[in-house]
């Protein structure tokens, strides 16, 4: 059987630190970023612009690096942001978008989210 | 700069930026990101398998085609794209009996029957769960929270490329009258591996 690309990446993190939460065999998304967050780090690799691995790699040391500040059981604990830490820092160091570049679109995208917020 | 705006906010915003400068790029669209998202949420989803196991509790002539013939059983249900296809073509279901019990054992998850019951679950994977569910099936079961009776026998399947095995679980007490749908809710991709009993909501 051939398996997709998806089942293999899911699949490559399970029983891992880096296995995102699950519900019933269903992989939860709560917020909508979440989603286009790991939607978008399967695609880029999917299209070959880094290898699975390496972003697995950048999630397992992004992990590691917050609960070696923090109690394991701190609830400040978020998968989703140290997804998104690893993703942006891949993205980076693959020169797919530059840091300037980044930090003005984010600016952008703030004062976007405050106007239609007020 | 976040000291200003809360995490939330600027989390998603940071996701946003990203994807635009991805897709002004050229580098993603974000129809590639949707179908990733789509695939996770509505294909791989362990309710196919939920759907075939109650459809068999509600229809006893589907059951036997089911466990005579898994592939074309599921062919006849209309199931999304690849469902009935080339992924569920070595499918094959086992059913729990009385007097017996089967659970799902694998050591690599590209054996795992995707379509049907979604991603597996954590312990799935690990090595000592397999040969510990060989060797002693009963008291891995019992970890579970599942204890089978001294007279019911356990048979471990070993899931593997050529074959894969899902658990056609027995219909539960206190059921009756219900619609496929209502069953189908009840279950689980753990019980569909044979690890965990349906729970009937009270």
């Amino acid at each position: 059987m051939q398996i997709k690309f998806e089942q293999f990446a899911a699949a490559s993190m399970l029983g891992s630190a880096d296995s995102p939460p699950r519900d019933n065999g269903d992989i939860l998304f709560q917020r909508p970023w979440e989603g286009r967050a790991f939607g978008m780090a399967i695609a880029l690799s999917k299209k070959g612009h880094y290898e699975w691995e390496d972003f697995r790699q950048g999630l397992i040391s992004s992990i590691a690096e917050w609960e070696a500040t923090h109690c394991k059981d701190d609830p400040d604990w978020d998968y989703y942001l140290r997804w998104l830490a690893s993703l942006e820092s891949l993205v980076l160091e693959s020169s797919l978008v530059s840091e300037e570049e980044l930090e003005e679109r984010t600016r952008q995208m703030l004062v976007e989210a405050n106007e239609t917020s007020t | 700069m976040t000291e200003n705006v809360d995490r939330e906010t600027y989390s998603a915003a940071r996701v946003r930026a990203l994807e635009s400068l991805l897709i002004e790029k050229g580098i993603i669209t974000s129809e590639t990101v949707d179908k990733v998202i789509d695939f996770f949420e509505k294909d791989m989803g362990p309710f196919n398998g939920a759907r075939i196991v109650a459809k068999a509790w509600i229809d006893p002539a589907f059951k036997e085609r089911l466990l005579a013939d898994t592939p074309s059983a599921i062919a006849e249900m209309s199931f999304p794209r690849g469902m009935a296809g080339a992924e569920g073509e070595n499918m094959a279901a086992v059913a729990n009996t009385p007097d017996v019990h089967n659970l799902i054992v694998c050591t690599m998850c590209s054996c795992y029957p995707w379509p049907v019951l979604g991603l597996p679950p954590y312990w799935f994977k690990d090595p000592t769960f397999r040969a510990r569910a060989i060797r002693e099936p009963r008291k891995v079961l019992k970890e579970f929270g599942l204890d089978v009776s001294e007279s019911v026998e356990v048979k471990v399947w070993d899931t593997s490329a050529q074959i894969r095995w899902f658990v056609l679980l027995e219909r539960p007490e206190g059921t009756e009258g219900w619609t496929e749908e209502q069953l189908a809710a009840i279950v689980t991709p753990e019980s569909m591996q044979g690890a965990a009993r349906v729970v009937v909501p009270a």
